[in-house]
Parts: C-alpha cells; structure tokens; sequence
C-alpha cells in the first residue's frame, strides 16, 4: 500500500525539476526516531531526455509540535555550508518554508545509504576493535566544524560577541526550561545558578556549533569511518568549546562510565579534537561548557514531555527521553559538579 | 515520572490498538512497538516504588525546611503535587543558603538532593 504523502511529494517536486518527465515517489517510509523532524526515506524515479533515473532521498518534515523546536532554513543552509568540506554531509536539494505542499515546512535531501547511527549498535561489542578509528574521526570531525570560517553562515545565524556566546545560550535554554518544565527541578535550578556565578572567559573564536554532535547523530560504517553528521536542526554560531562540552557529557556515555560518546576517554577525545581544530580546551572553561550542556539536556528532555503534556505531539519518542534522561540528566550534574 | 503514567498508558493502548489493525508501515509498526515495549517496562518499574520515594523525600524535605506535617493522601497525584510545592520551597531554601553564605545549610541540601536523585534512578540508566 502506498503512502499518502507520495503523491504529494511528487508533484511538488516534479515542480522543481523543470526538465523532467514522469516524476514519481514510492517506498516512502518514515525512519524511527526523529523527535524534532519526521523523517522519511523514499525513492525518486523520472525521465530526462530519454534515460530513465532514480535516486534515494530523505524527506524531512516538521512535525505538529517537536522535542526541540528550530528553523527548518538554519539546518539546511548548515548541512550547505559544508558541503563539499572535510565534514561528511548529505546534498541538500530542496527546502519548503511553506504549508501548502505537506501541510508543515520540509526539506529534501540525499540519503547517505547503506551506514548505520545507532549508538546501542556501535556499542553492542560487534565494533569494538574500530572504536578508537571512530573516535579518531568523530573528535576530527568535531574540530572542523569548530575550525570552518563561520562567516557563509553569518547570514542566517545571529553572530554573538566573543563575550556573550555563554550567556545567551544560557539565557536561551533556562527559558525553555521555565517555560517547559512540569515539576521543580532543583539540581537543574542549581547548576544554572552555578554557572552564572562562575562565568567562561570569552570564545577564543566565533565557531559554527553544530548543537547536538554526538554518538549516533552520524553515519558509520564497519571500518569505522564516519559517513554522515546529520541532525544539525541546533546548529548555530558560538563558542566552539559548547560542542565538545556537548559531547562530552556524562549522558552520552551511554552507560560506559568515563568514556566520551561511549568511545574514548575525555582526554583522549579533548586531544583529538585540540589538534584537528587547532585551538584550546581551556579545562575550566571546558567544564563550564559540560555543566551548561547537562542544563540544556534537561531543557530538551522536559521540552520533550511538555510536548506530550500539552497535546500537541503524543507520540512515544516524546516520551521516551524524559522518562529515561531526566533523571539521568541530574545525575549527570551532580557529577560534574562533584556532588556524585 | 514526567509525562505522568497514567495519561502515558492510556496513550500507549491507543497505539497498540492501532497497531494491530492492517495497514500501518512496517517500519512505523516496529518503532512503535519497541518504543511501547521501553516505555511499559519502565512504567512496571516505578509501579511499585514510586509512592514511597515521594513519601520518603516529602518527608526528608519538610525537615529541612521545618514544616511539619505527614502525607496522609497516598495517591501519586496528590504526592506529586506535595513534591513539587515542597521541592519549589527547596530551591528557594538552597539559593537563599548560598547568598546567605550558610555552607553547613547548602551542605544538608545537597546531601538530600543526591539521595532524592538516587532513588528516582533507572536500572537502564545511562549514568
């Protein structure tokens, strides 16, 4: 049985390809996971000239309310933006700021086929000996991003004074968590209060910060190379020492105490990342930048249920992060602040 | 447990009931049903414990502050609603201890909001 939005997709894109014939969608499937996009896997065919063509795609979709709510126009022109770079991305070919076409704003992409992102599979024991190439490559790749001029994003990201990235990114998501939370969160309340006493030293740099690097938000495959970042709907201009922090906070271990991302150990993954960006981890200005990442983990996750809460989006993966991470999330705190 | 349980389960009945009628995608199928799976076996965890956790915190936390006072109503909204008016009072408690300087207060606190987040913890916890 086909999927109702087949139809659809195809007449809006045979609408952007003026050449072609017979444009048609099928296998249209929608990919688990994705609390802040619906996203779909599906196959173009059409006519051009007299040759018959095909191509795999990813449909990605806003849904009627999200984990985290973000421009669907800031991810694709971040997924652009490294294009053609040492950061492994997937063609970006169409975005929809409109209702009319899918009912919610979309974008179409290349699918990266044939790797795999979960991190229980990483981790299940079957990878093990090509974790260290892994981690090579996700710190590597981390320290490009934070390394790439941030001036071709300039134009659709709000570019922060070297002094101001910590505090509007704090401002930012202890509003969420004001507005989103549905019970006190103490620890939560604590930190926030911590780290607006103890402020970092301004960005040595104004980086792209992609918002949400970290395991399995890219493409790996058997030899542990990484083939795709993807989930870049947070990405925006900042300090780059947020995305390490991001990456290094206690919740992505995924349950294997002391190692970053489940992968490595923080200094080792500190070091990788230090030389392929060039510049410093200062280690206090760092552990500001892992405390804040825990506080806006807990922003996403009662973001999450607030979603639920309010009726706009009942679907499990809203539930699922807060019920598992909240918890999780304060017990992440408390480590990093020496209380656990 | 946040979202509550009881509004969780009743959502998750809905979607089991959709699943097994004919038509819904594979894929879709499969997420939902392995997302339900996790979800009902974190919901059985909490069944049992989940009113004496916030008994056993409501009542660490009314020392701290002073109050004196039992739960007498043992329905989880009813002592969810005691949780967070007293862990509100909390915070306030905590932040007015470190302007006061009062450590050996921020100490006590402390000590209560580690052991509250140890009891609340998930045996599939990532930390």
């Amino acid at each position: 049985m086909s999927h109702p939005l087949e139809p659809r997709l195809a007449a809006y894109i045979a609408g952007k390809m003026p050449g072609a014939s017979d444009v048609a969608v099928s296998a249209l499937e929608r990919i688990s996971g994705g609390a802040s996009r619906e996203t779909y896997r599906f196959v173009l065919s059409w006519t051009e000239g007299a040759a018959a063509r095909e191509r795999r795609l990813i449909l990605r979709r806003d849904p009627p309310a999200s984990l985290i709510d973000t421009e669907r126009r800031v991810e694709f022109e971040a997924y652009r933006a490294f294009a053609g770079t040492a950061v492994p991305v997937p063609e970006m070919l169409w975005l929809e700021e409109g209702e009319a076409a899918l009912d919610h704003p979309f974008f179409v992409a290349e699918e990266i086929a044939g790797f795999q992102a979960s991190p229980q599979m990483l981790l299940s024991g079957a990878y093990d000996a090509v974790l260290p190439k892994v981690a090579e490559r996700k710190w590597t790749i981390l320290g490009e991003i934070a390394r790439a001029d941030p001036a071709p994003l300039a134009r659709w990201m709000e570019a922060p004074a070297l002094d101001a990235c910590w505090r509007r990114e704090l401002d930012h998501w202890e509003a969420l968590i004001d507005k989103d939370q549905a019970e006190p969160l103490p620890v939560t309340r604590a930190a926030i209060r911590w780290l607006r006493a103890n402020p970092p030293p301004p960005a040595q740099k104004l980086s792209v910060v992609h918002g949400d690097f970290r395991t399995g938000n890219f493409l790996f495959d058997a030899a542990g190379d990484i083939q795709g970042v993807l989930d870049w709907e947070m990405s925006h201009l900042g300090d780059p020492l947020e995305d390490l922090g991001w990456s290094l906070q206690p919740v992505w271990s995924f349950g294997r105490a002391g190692r970053a991302g489940g992968l490595a150990s923080p200094d080792e993954a500190v070091a990788i990342w230090e030389h392929a960006s060039g510049l410093k981890a200062d280690p206090a200005a760092l552990h500001w930048w892992i405390l804040f990442n825990c506080v806006k983990g807990q922003g996403i996750w009662v973001g999450s249920a607030a979603a639920f809460n309010r009726g706009g989006n009942r679907a499990p993966i809203m539930i699922y992060p807060a019920w598992w991470l909240i918890n999780a999330q304060d017990r992440a705190m408390l480590q990093v602040m020496g209380r656990l | 447990m946040n979202p509550p349980v009881p509004p969780v389960l009743a959502e998750l009945a809905g979607l089991l009931m959709k699943n097994a009628m004919p038509g819904v995608p594979e894929p879709e199928r499969a997420s939902d049903l392995s997302l339900s799976a996790m979800l009902l076996m974190v919901a059985g965890e909490v069944w049992d414990r989940q009113a004496h956790i916030l008994v056993e915190e409501n009542r660490a936390v009314r020392a701290l502050l002073g109050e004196t006072g039992e739960d007498a109503d043992l329905r989880l909204s009813v002592l969810q609603a005691e949780n967070d008016r007293l862990r509100a009072a909390l915070i306030e408690a905590h932040a007015a201890a470190e302007a006061a300087g009062d450590q050996a207060r921020q100490d006590a606190i402390w000590a209560e909001l580690v052991a509250a987040t140890e009891r609340r913890k998930l045996s599939t916890a990532p930390v």
